[in-house]
């Protein structure tokens, strides 16, 4: 039998098309630009997952809230490091393109 | 109850515009167009943090995420060209969409009936935080995240300027 939709099962079914959506601009896209488009879809799902699960259940809502705040810390650290990292990936390999990135060397 | 309906109005509004915007982040040829969609979807997400009565943590949404994230991958975009003329232009292969799409079903199929069959009942309403309280509960007892999310924060900084400054060696 099919349970009735409640407010969270919405929310949580929201962040689970960002988790799907961003996996596959991760897989679809060639460029590393692209695929940082991808990895922020997920980990803006992320923070909607764990505010809908504290915030609409007995759990102490600072729990959720401080929770999303460190992801989105974590997401622009993490933005911070690609941006740099994909310069110096354009000038190395003259393109971002992520199938010329094959060669290991200091 | 016709303010429960508008409020599942609002919701689904919102929700509406998430899809729209995360599919053309995906989908979409040109880079600046995806992240326009991005954009969308970050916007549909600090709405439904707004209805989720967390407001404080909704405008943290928009200050950093649209704010700053989205800058910064709008110059990621401008310094490497890679817009519509650069390298995203020609559309990828057949066989990389199914691969994707299988990729992405995965979760979606175990996470998906985890969260329909499995999950708890849940408030209609959520109650609202104050934001005195949410700083005492960050300083006291989540002082260590908070610490370690600034250290993060600083060791990214560093490490970017670092890199900015490589110069490419001479073969």
């Amino acid at each position: 039998m099919m349970p009735e939709v409640s407010p969270m099962l919405i929310y949580h079914l929201v962040a689970l098309f960002l988790l799907c959506t961003g996996l596959f601009g991760v897989i679809y896209r060639r460029t590393l630009v692209g695929m940082i488009l991808g990895i922020e879809l997920m980990l803006n799902g992320a923070g909607l997952s764990i505010m809908a699960s504290a915030q609409l259940t007995p759990t102490p809502n600072e729990i959720g809230q401080v929770g999303t705040l460190l992801v989105m810390g974590i997401a622009a650290a993490e933005a911070t490091l690609l941006l740099a990292i994909v310069l110096v990936v354009t000038r190395r390999f003259k393109g971002v393109e992520a199938a010329r990135l094959a060669t290991m060397r200091g | 109850m016709p303010s429960q309906s508008l409020a599942y109005a609002v919701l689904f509004g919102h929700v509406a515009f998430i899809v729209v915007g995360a599919l053309m982040t995906v989908l979409s040829q040109n880079l600046v167009r995806a992240l326009v969609g991005l954009i969308m979807t970050l916007f549909g997400v600090a709405g439904l943090f707004f209805l989720m009565s967390a407001p404080f943590i909704g405008l943290m949404q928009i200050l950093i995420y649209v704010g700053a994230v989205s800058i910064l991958i709008f110059f990621a975009i401008m310094l490497t060209q890679s817009w519509s003329s650069g390298d995203e232009a020609q559309g990828p292969s057949r066989k990389r969409a199914v691969l994707a799409s299988l990729t992405a079903l995965a979760p979606a199929l175990f996470l998906g009936l985890t969260i329909i069959f499995k999950s708890p009942p849940s408030l209609l309403v959520a109650e609202e935080t104050e934001v005195s309280a949410l700083g005492r509960f960050l300083l006291e007892p989540y002082i260590l995240p908070f610490e370690l999310i600034s250290l993060l924060l600083t060791v990214a900084m560093a490490g970017a300027v670092i890199l900015g400054f490589e110069r490419r060696k001479q073969r």
